[in-house]
Formats: C-alpha cells, structure tokens, sequence
C-alpha cells in the first residue's frame, strides 16, 4: 500500500551544528561530557556540522578550551557570577535564548542531575522534543506514512534508548529543531584530550528575567566518593538474603556467597573483557550484617530506593524479588536468577531460572565458566 | 495550602506491554500506579499535614484504568489524596512528556482556578456589601464543596468559628473578614507540586520540570523546579521550601519561593509534622475528602488542540528493535530446548517448525518431544546453555 503513496521529502532548514552542554566540576569537565563530546562528533561528521560545546558558569577561563581538546570545534560560554551555581530557571533563560538565536541543529546533554533537570525545561521553553537516557546516536532518515504521502524527514537523529526490557526504541524528533537528548554514560569513549587542537571561543552575554533568581543556595555539601560503579557495568552480580542459608536450612556464612560472588566477576571480567558489579537487595544492606561489613554498602543497593539499573546480564542471587527491586532491574537485557524459593517473586521476570542452592549452583557455574 | 500529587499509571508488568506504532494501549493493559509516585505522595502528604490545606492528584490516562487505582492514593496509612482529577480524552493519547506536560499545567491550573474562584466570589460579595446571610449560605456552600477551609467557614465539633460565620453572627467586621479571605487566597498562589523522580516506564524523568515549565507559562510567573529532592521543609505561612538534592557529586541544600515543583528521591523518608503545627493546619484544612475522582476531557481544560496527544509531540518512537527477542522463560534442568535449527516437518499428519537453535520446545505433543530427544534434536536446558546463551550475547554486546 505505502508503495502507492507519494513521498514527501521533507528537510528542516536553517539549523546547524551539533551542541554539548558542558557539565564541569571542580575547574574540569566531567567524564561523562567528555564522552557526549566523543557522541556529538559522530554524528556531526555524518552530517557535516560542527560541534560546538557550551559551558556556563563563573571563572570558567580555565576551561574554555577543554571542549575543543577532547573533540569539540568551537566553544559558546556564559561566565556570570549569578550562574556561579546551577540553578533550573537562570539557566534555561540563558540556554534557551542561545538556541531561540543561534539555532543548533542538535543539543546533547549528559544524562545526570543537571541533564535531567535543564534539558526538559530548555525543550519545552523552545517547544522541541527531548530524548532522555540515550545509549546511541544514529543519524538516518525518518519515515512516516500518512495517508497523504509518505513523508521522509531527511538526516535526523536516531536517539536510540532502552525500551521495555528486551528492545530499544529509537526516538525522533523530525519535525522540530534542535533535536535534544539526554546521552547516559559509559555509552562513548571520550575522545583523547590533545591541546593541539584550536577553535573559537566565543562569549555569549547573558540576559535574565527578573523571576529567574527564586532560589538561594544556603549549603553545598561534597558526596563521599564511591567506586561501585553499578550503572556502567555490563554485568551485575547481586546477592539477597537467601545467601544466609543453603537449601537444607543451614546457616552459611554470608562472606562465603561473597567471594564465590566475587570470583564469578573474575571469571566473567577475564573470560569476557567485560565490566562487572557486585549489587545487592536493600533487604540484604540493611540487615547490616557484621560479616559483610564494607563489603556490601549501600552504594551496591539496587531497587527502587537504590540505583536503577539495566546491564546486559543480571544475575540474582538469593534474591526473592520484591516489586521495590524488581523495578530497580527489570529492563535487564538478561536477568538469570538462582533462588531455593520456585515460588520467589523474581521468576516471574527472570528470562533464566535455577530453582536451586545458590551454594550447589555459582561453584559449578564457576568451573564451567572457568573452562571456556 | 493546596499540595498537587503529579501521578502516572503506569503497565504493571513491562514484560507484557502492548503498542501500536510505538504508542502505548494503556487501556488494554493491566495498570498501577508508578511504584515511585509513593514516595512523592509520602512527601506530599507530609507538606499538607505541616500546613493543612489538601492534597489534590492529578494524572492524565485513560480514566476507566485510571480511576480504580486512584483507591490506592486516597487509603494510604498516611492521610491520602483528598481529591482527584484524571485528564482523559482519546485526543490525548500517544502524548511525549512535551504534550503531556501541556495538558497536566492545564489540570492543575483548572483546579487552582477552581479554588481561588470560590475565595474571589466571597471576596467579591462581601466588598460589593452583600447581605451577610448571603454570605454564610454561600460560604457554607463552597465548604461543602471542599472549596474553602476551616478558617473561613467549618462545622467541625470544637474548631474555632469560622471568619464567615462570625461576620454573618455579628462577631467580626468586614474588614476582618475580607483580611481571612484574602489571607486564604495568598495562601492559594503559595501551592506545591509533588512528583515522583520518574516513571517505570518512560523512565524519563523530565515530565516534572516540564510541567512547571508549562504552568509557568500558563500563570506568567516562572515556577522553579527542584529535581532529586531528598528531604525538605515546606511553609505556607512565609511562602518558602528548603530542600536537599543531590546533583552532580553534591548534596545542595537550597531555599527557594512558593509556588514551586519538586521530584522526590526514592530515598526520602517522611517525618512528622510538630504538635506545634497543629492549630494552623486545622484552621488551613478543608471538610473532607472528595471520594468522587473529576474526569476532565480536553475540552474541559481548554487544551488546543494542536498541543496535546500524538499531534502535540515533538519527538514520535520509531519502530522498537528486538535486541534479545521476547523474554522466553528457560529453567534449568527442566525447560526442554532444540540443539540445533530445525526445519518444518510433517508429523502425525501435523506440520511444526521451523525451529531456531536453543529454542524453547512450546506445545509439542509429548510423544513428538521423545523423538525429537531421542534423535538428539532437543536436550534439557542445562548449565552450559545457560552459559553460552547468557554470556554468549554479552560478548557479542561488548564487541558492538
């Protein structure tokens, strides 16, 4: 039937380059900028356009040329002493009436706090679509067929995402422009920094509404620094409270589920070159069991009051599957789950069950992996 | 003070979700509300029992789904919803967070309009000298309608009289009077709105800021949004929210003005509201909770149009791409699977097949399964599959 319709070829004009927004920390950019840089790139060759980072801040002379040595072209500032710390409503005044102006062809945000707050504000005040948590940038056409003719919108972005569980989606935005995403981290690898490369730096003076400054800082407080890095890994390894018996009812010492745990992570990271985490239910942490002490923090904690996560593989152990952690991990690509408990709530969505002892079970799957 | 909940239904198991086009069928789905929307309700509930006032949800789905799960926000041990609104309307289905967005600022405006409607009119009669009498019946009216609190008009055993009633009673003069109802209607500009971080299915996070985006625009006045709130304090009286949130490798604490929006971390934990507080949230509560959840269509929110469902959103979802197939149940030592690609055959006068390698054997007769075991076509699910078909994927997954 499509094959009657007459198509349409349809180019949204006027709108260039590929634009970053510059999350910094501290006098540097943050990684996960870096590596939307590195996404940015790629999509802006295909199409020919420049990447242009934009940062914004206070004193930011140090960094103005950090974009442009991890990959961008041209860098945009605002350096004003009322944007010295982020806040939604001066900021979305200052990003929106750079795009409303200079109108990029693309934004690309990194999915964080300040991502996920100024990215929706900015694209609905400039009445544009916004993609959230993309893993992947893919410039391609987008066709629609309506019963007028078949439209093609020329060269848009793919912004692909994970979608339900075991698909991705790919998110258009053909008709507006700049097409905006949110890019979730450990998706690119940061180009390699080279102050060699040069590019205009260009200074954007800033003009704010009189109800833009409506919140006031009274405390700004450093996180401790964690190195569980759940959502970057590939494959995630967790451990409920099942690991304290074995299926005759005996007690374990839980440090024994641990290190086999452990071990699992060596196999998989040696056999695989992939990266691998250990996580565990929020039953599990707060039973703060003296046995696991610094071993089994709260950093690990997958559900709902944890992270939410979705690697490649995720395996449960001895984990019943509350709705609270099923929804921290649901959109797995693989969920294998080991539990005694055939009636364990986890099975309902793991795609690989063993109804079984996790302490009979993970030192066989150990050996098998070990001789691949 | 008037506490919005910003709510979703969301598909209970997202295993099992149905779409045409990439657009959701919610009506054909089994819904819940989003696990997270608790936490955001706890908060909530606090910020209303703090200040008094009501707790009023508004969600946009189909109302038929929608409505019975409502039952669940009015009978949480805490107080619950007091009130609630569902946008419904076929027109709206297929919304991005853009459209969606629209449409919620519109139902959130509407029950503002409602409620200081009714204080305005009171105003109005009482400055235009309408008889107090009038006043009364109309105050009293409103009450019943859960429209004005305590302060102003109540039939609660022991609270104090209400303003109107005293003015109708010849207690209190007019003056007295208008400065209790205008001290309501300030109190209505000083609202908040109440989010979860993000829903369980669009997991985007961003319908929150852009509610308060749209409703600024809406009211012509910027509404600032406050993103991963894990504990705050809210007070009517001054007008003013300090909140913690985290963002980047920080924890902000942060004073901001009312009206404002803010998204509740999964790890905030409700405190109680002081005795002390006591007096004035009686006096800022309403009569009771409004059992009966408000359908309002596009329409009933002067929603263009052009702004809300499919045709309003600026992004579309192309088609979904199978990246692990449909997530096929295997359980160890018992699920039988193909060992290799079978073609179509005939059996019994049946055709089965084709089947792929490491398949799952589905409704094959028993007596089928045994020849296809015996020939060494179907084996029992065992560790090593288990292996290659688990890690297999993410070897291939790394490579990409």
């Amino acid at each position: 039937m499509s094959s009657q319709l007459q198509s349409i070829e349809v180019r949204v004009e006027g709108y260039r380059d590929v634009w970053v927004y510059c999350e910094h920390e501290e006098g540097k950019l943050t990684r996960a900028t870096t590596e939307v840089i590195a996404g940015a790139r790629k999509v802006a060759e295909k199409v020919g356009m420049k990447v242009v980072g934009v940062l914004m801040g206070y004193n930011l002379d140090d960094l103005l040329m950090e974009p442009i040595y991890y990959g961008a072209d041209k860098v945009i500032y605002c350096d004003d002493q009322r944007l010295k710390d982020y806040q939604v409503l001066p900021y979305t005044t200052v990003l929106s009436e750079m795009i409303l102006e200079l109108k990029p062809w693309a934004l690309l945000f990194v999915t964080s706090e300040i991502g996920k707050d100024l990215g929706p504000r900015v694209a609905y005040r400039t009445k544009t679509g916004l993609a959230a948590d993309v893993i992947d940038l893919i410039v391609e056409d987008f066709v629609m067929n309506l019963p007028t003719g078949r439209y093609i919108y020329k060269d848009c972005i793919a912004q692909v995402r994970p979608d339900f569980a075991t698909r991705i989606a790919k998110i258009f935005t053909p008709k507006h422009r700049p097409q905006i995403s949110s890019v979730r981290p450990g998706n690119f690898t940061p180009l390699p920094r080279d102050e060699r490369r040069s590019g205009d730096v260009v200074r954007w003076e800033p003009r704010f509404n009189d109800d833009d400054f409506q919140v006031e800082i009274l405390e700004t407080r450093k996180l401790p620094k964690s190195d569980v890095m759940l959502e970057e890994a590939n494959v995630v390894i967790s451990l409920g409270l099942g690991i304290l018996r074995d299926a005759s009812g005996r007690p374990r010492d839980p440090r024994e589920a641990y290190r086999m745990a452990e071990e699992l992570k060596r196999v998989v990271e040696e056999k695989f070159g992939v990266k691998v985490e250990i996580g565990s239910s929020r039953a599990l942490i707060y039973a703060q069991l003296k046995e696991l002490e610094g071993l089994i923090t709260k950093d690990r904690q997958v559900g709902q009051t944890g992270k939410t996560i979705a690697p490649d593989v995720y395996i449960a152990l001895g984990i019943s599957g509350a709705l609270q952690h099923r929804v921290g991990m649901q959109r797995s690509k693989k969920i294998v789950a080991v539990n005694i408990d055939p009636g364990a709530p986890i099975f309902q969505i793991a795609h690989y069950c063993v109804v079984g002892d996790l302490y009979d079970v993970l030192p066989r799957l150990i050996d098998e992996l070990r001789s691949i | 003070m008037i506490v919005l909940l910003l709510t979703k239904a969301v598909p209970a198991r997202t295993t099992r979700v149905i779409t045409v086009g990439g657009v959701l069928r919610r009506e054909e789905m089994d819904l819940v509300i989003n696990p997270l929307d608790f936490k955001a309700l706890q908060a909530a509930d606090y910020a209303k029992r703090f200040n008094g006032g009501k707790l009023v949800a508004v969600s946009m789905g189909p109302d038929f789904k929608v409505k019975p799960l409502f039952n669940d926000l009015y009978l949480q041990p805490i107080e619950g919803i007091d009130e609630g609104y569902i946008l419904s309307d076929r027109r709206m289905a297929g919304a991005d967070t853009w459209a969606t967005a629209y449409a919620l600022a519109l139902g959130v405006k509407k029950v503002l309009d409602v409620n200081r409607g009714a204080v305005d009119e009171l105003i109005s009669m009482v400055e235009s000298g309408e008889l107090p009498e009038r006043v009364l019946q109309r105050a009293r009216e409103l009450y019943e309608l859960n429209l004005i609190p305590n302060l102003l008009y109540t039939d609660k055993p022991g609270a104090p009289e209400g303003a109107v009633q005293r003015y109708a009673g010849g207690r209190s003069s007019r003056e007295e009077v208008v400065e209790a109802l205008k001290r309501v209607r300030v109190e209505l500009e000083r609202f908040l709105i109440v989010a979860g971080l993000k829903t369980s299915d669009g997991e985007t996070g961003s319908t929150g800021p852009q509610t308060a985006e749209a409703l600024s625009d809406l009211l012509g006045r910027r509404i600032p949004d406050i993103t991963h709130v894990s504990w705050f304090e809210v007070d009517a009286e001054t007008g003013t929210l300090i909140a913690e949130r985290k963002t980047g490798s920080y924890y902000q604490k942060i004073r901001c003005s009312l009206p404002c929006l803010i998204t509740i971390l999964p790890d905030y934990r409700p405190e109680v509201p002081p005795v002390s507080r006591r007096k004035r949230a009686r006096a800022f509560s309403y009569r009771s909770k409004s059992r009966e959840v408000v359908v309002w269509n596009a329409d009933a929110i002067e929603a263009d149009p052009s702004l809300i469902g499919l045709a309003g959103s600026p992004t579309i979802v192309g088609p979904g791409i199978d990246i692990g197939g449909v997530p096929v149940q295997k359980f160890l030592g018992t699920t039988k699977v193909f060992t290799s690609k079978v073609e179509k055959f005939d059996f019994n006068g049946k055709t089965y097949g084709p089947f792929e390698r490491f398949q799952k054997v589905e409704g094959l007769p028993e007596e089928l399964i045994r020849e296809l075991e015996s020939k060494g076509l179907v084996k029992t699910f065992d560790l090593k599959d288990l292996i290659s078909e688990v890690f297999g994927g993410v070897l291939a997954a790394a490579k990409h």
